[in-house]
């Protein structure tokens, strides 16, 4: 029988830097096929290509024997192949009954009938979430649930799982796997990204793992063990240094208190946070989306321009703050590297150049009224070596740069400033695996430097790696302390998540 | 598609602009005489200085559908209050404040109570034009006093040239310098690329909005005074007209990107040279107003357009991230 997707040597290439190079894949009939690799290894890009989101470069994927290119999702959901996404693509304004029948609406629609049959829909899945809730005020695991129902509702043959269980608790991840066997017993085929490598062996019938783009091995999963997966995944020194253990005599001693935080509140998403943060070493913070450990800095960075239900207080250097807009907080001292780098991170149509020369004449402590052009060189050429980023000319747009160079441009941005604290937000969210460990210096460097670092992140190699003490962030605010000799990944999870 | 993406935008409207100077010089009895080739750079100069407020906002991701209202109404104001007996200093005082306080009243709705400068410029351009037509003066035009500095400044003229020329120019250069060589001209730049990027990065964003909105309703009234000054009156009934869309004509077929963050003074010129062009041709061939008005509208349409293919603002522009 035809495997019901089968790609042969497929590349996708974003501006000539290939993601996938030359990848065999095969998806069969009520197969629950595990899709393993770190990040950057080009998971998400190969099943987008499945799912009609980015076209292939060159290669040939074929649907039931037959050759196939989708040019959109549409085409490949009439197809039969759905994808949930790691980002969520639901309609926040809308309710959850909406939202699972969007698109396949009835021309004359009651609200009743699409809320009753939404609610028995749910409940055949053993979701509890209510249909006429709005999605804007659902968490990150209901969102999530949402959107697995509505690719089940979709009665779709092949399902893709972008990092399902990322956000869901170990109740709900049970209740998702039952939901997995169901699908594989009804005949659907399920591809499943993950780097959760227990979860994959346990419900996988088949694992491909895929390392910077290119296949590394494939076959039935009763022929890996976690170690063979590790070693395939991994595979060279580079990424042994991401997981490598630290001892105790790893771990930087706590300088002089930089930020001492009380009682800090906001809306239902921060409350009554407290913690400090040290100068000379990296404290990591670990949560879940939607934990609040965004909004907790960036209510100290002045980032929102609307929070009217602030309470508790903010000590910088023994001096209290508040801050209302960014630029005082620039202008003590503090710098927020944010997760999203495109829209509020870089200038998209700007040079490297004019992106880091953007952070020196914003900060108050650059007295000149005018700019200079040569100073601007100077300080891009400074930085663009000391971070190494590299471009193919100096007049490329930031936009036609790889992930990690961008992440360098707005570090580079946010470092010329001169900071005493750092924060940065996912500093290697859609970072090549290269960069990441480039990044991971460069912030080991200013901690080295006797600077204050926060780390913010819900991957935890990148915590067990980088921190010199470990935050749980979990329901808006700090809730256990780990020191790294102390931490396993089980621990932090289990405070996340508990 | 990729060959217009490798064309830019600035060296076609010159080229068209040379062409169409060139064809109207050949073609066209009269266009190519020192008196016309003034006419039509005083024609375009109080357009292209209200284009370089506009041109200033748009940069900074913004638009002001007010510059005309605020133009006619706060010179009507003024000169009907110098007609009506007030002294000179507090006349001038007064209509300034008023231009002020609307530039204020935009700026401020806009950077902090994030509403959309369409709307909010919309709404005070009708709301300007309404309050003073209604409750300020009773006439649509109103004339300037005989004798007053208005009046002589639309007489003014420097080898032959007249004064607005060397405003514009002045302004122009000004303009020039204030976005390309000051600090605060590049935040400009910046916030219209990415307006929560630059905030983050410590740049005064929402008061530089403000400030713009302040400084285009000074531009406007300083176009009011030389409209008024070669017309020897103002006509308030210039709300109503195509004005406005001339302006933003100007610089979006100048290659002003209305996505923000693009284009410079130097777009204005050459914007205004191409419509000055075109206008003074349309005239001398005699194309009546309804057509004009008809060409400049299509002009325009396709102006957005190829600036909407120029600069898009789209997802598949940055992909690189997400791998």
């Amino acid at each position: 029988m035809d495997p019901i997707i089968r790609m042969e040597k497929i590349t996708k290439a974003y501006r000539g830097v290939p993601a996938i190079k030359d990848v065999d894949f095969e998806l069969h009939k009520g197969e629950v096929h595990a899709l393993l690799g770190e990040n950057g290894a080009g998971k998400s890009t190969l099943t987008k290509m499945m799912a009609g989101v980015v076209e292939p470069t060159s290669g040939k994927m074929f649907h039931h024997g037959k050759e196939t290119v989708f040019t959109n999702p549409n085409e490949a959901l009439e197809a039969g192949i759905a994808m949930v996404f790691q980002e969520t693509s639901l309609v926040p304004s809308m309710t959850v009954a909406q939202n699972l029948y969007l698109g396949s609406e009835s021309f004359l629609n009651r609200l009743r009938g699409t809320f009753i049959s939404a609610q028995q829909f749910l409940q055949s899945l053993n979701f509890s979430v209510d249909p006429t809730a709005l999605v804007a005020t659902l968490g990150a695991a209901k969102r999530q649930m949402v959107e697995i129902a509505r690719a089940v509702h979709h009665k779709a043959e092949v399902i893709i799982f972008d990092e399902p269980t990322a956000t869901l608790t170990p109740e709900e991840k049970r209740h998702f796997f039952a939901l997995i066997e169901r699908l594989k017993k009804s005949g659907v085929s399920i591809i499943f990204i993950s780097h959760a490598l227990e979860e994959a062996l346990q419900i996988s019938d088949r694992i491909t793992i895929l390392r910077d783009g290119e296949l590394v091995a494939s076959d039935k999963t009763e022929n890996f063990t976690r170690d063979t997966v590790i070693a395939a995944m991994v595979g060279r020194t580079l990424s042994g240094e991401l997981y490598r253990d630290r001892g105790e005599s790893g771990v930087r001693k706590a300088g002089k208190k930089v930020l001492s935080v009380q009682d800090i509140s906001m809306g239902a998403m921060v409350r009554n946070n407290s913690f400090s943060v040290f100068a000379g070493q990296i404290t990591g913070v670990f949560g879940l989306i939607g934990s609040g450990r965004t909004e907790t800095f960036k209510i100290i960075s002045g980032i929102y321009k609307r929070d009217f239900l602030r309470g508790g207080t903010v000590v910088l250097n023994e001096k209290p703050t508040r801050y209302y807009v960014p630029r005082e907080a620039v202008n003590d001292g503090i710098v927020y590297v944010t997760e999203d780098r495109k829209s509020e991170g870089f200038f998209e149509t700007m040079s490297i150049a004019e992106n880091i020369y953007a952070g020196l004449i914003a900060a108050g402590h650059d007295k000149a009224w005018y700019i200079s052009k040569n100073e601007m060189s100077d300080v891009a050429a400074a930085w663009s070596k000391k971070l190494n980023i590299k471009a193919i000319n100096d007049n490329a747009r930031v936009v036609e740069l790889s992930g990690g160079n961008q992440q360098k441009v707005v570090i580079g941005k946010g470092l010329v400033q001169e900071p005493k604290l750092v924060i940065f937000d996912e500093p290697t969210r859609g970072v090549d695996v290269g960069a990441i460990a480039e990044i991971h210096q460069i912030i080991n460097g200013l901690a080295d430097q006797g600077l204050a670092v926060v780390v913010i992140s819900s991957y935890l190699p990148e915590i067990m790696n980088l921190s010199d003490r470990i935050l749980v962030c979990r329901q808006g605010r700090i809730v256990e302390e780990f020191s790294p000799a102390e931490a396993t990944e089980e621990k932090i999870m289990y405070a996340a998540v508990h | 598609m990729s060959f217009i993406k490798n064309l830019n935008q600035e060296s076609i409207v010159l080229a068209i602009t040379v062409v169409m100077f060139a064809l109207a010089s050949l073609l066209l009895p009269g266009f190519f005489s020192a008196n016309n080739l003034v006419a039509i750079v005083r024609s375009v100069s109080v357009l292209g200085i209200l284009a370089l407020g506009m041109a200033m906002i748009i940069i900074g991701r913004g638009i002001d559908l007010s510059m005309v209202a605020i133009m006619a109404m706060s010179v009507a104001c003024y000169l009907q209050m110098l007609n009506s007996g007030m002294g000179e200093g507090s006349a001038l005082v007064l209509a300034l404040a008023g231009v002020l306080a609307i530039g204020l009243i935009n700026g401020v709705l806009v950077a902090y109570a994030d509403v959309p400068a369409i709307f909010v410029t919309l709404a005070s351009s009708s709301f300007v034009f309404g309050f003073v037509r209604s409750q300020l003066i009773n006439t649509d035009a109103v004339p300037v006093p005989s004798g007053h500095w208005v009046e002589i400044l639309g007489g003014m003229r420097f080898m032959s040239i007249p004064v607005e020329v060397f405003l514009f120019a002045g302004l122009a250069l000004a303009t020039f310098l204030f976005l390309r060589y000051s600090k605060w001209g590049r935040y400009v730049y910046y916030a219209g690329d990415n307006p929560e990027a630059a905030r983050n990065s410590g740049m005064p964003v929402r008061p530089m909005m403000v400030l713009r909105y302040v400084i285009s309703a000074l531009i406007a009234f300083i176009a009011g005074i030389l409209t008024a000054s070669s017309l020897h009156s103002i006509n308030t009934r210039i709300v109503n007209s195509n004005l406005l869309y001339d302006i933003v004509l100007i610089t979006v077929i100048g290659g002003i990107g209305l996505s923000g963050g693009k284009g410079g003074v130097r777009n204005v010129l050459f914007g205004a040279a191409l419509i000055g062009i075109m206008l003074n041709a349309m005239t001398i061939i005699d194309i009546p107003l309804l057509y004009q008005n008809l060409i400049k509208a299509g002009i325009l349409l396709g102006a957005i357009i190829v600036d909407g293919i120029l600069n898009p603002r789209d997802e598949q522009t940055a992909q690189q991230g997400d791998i």
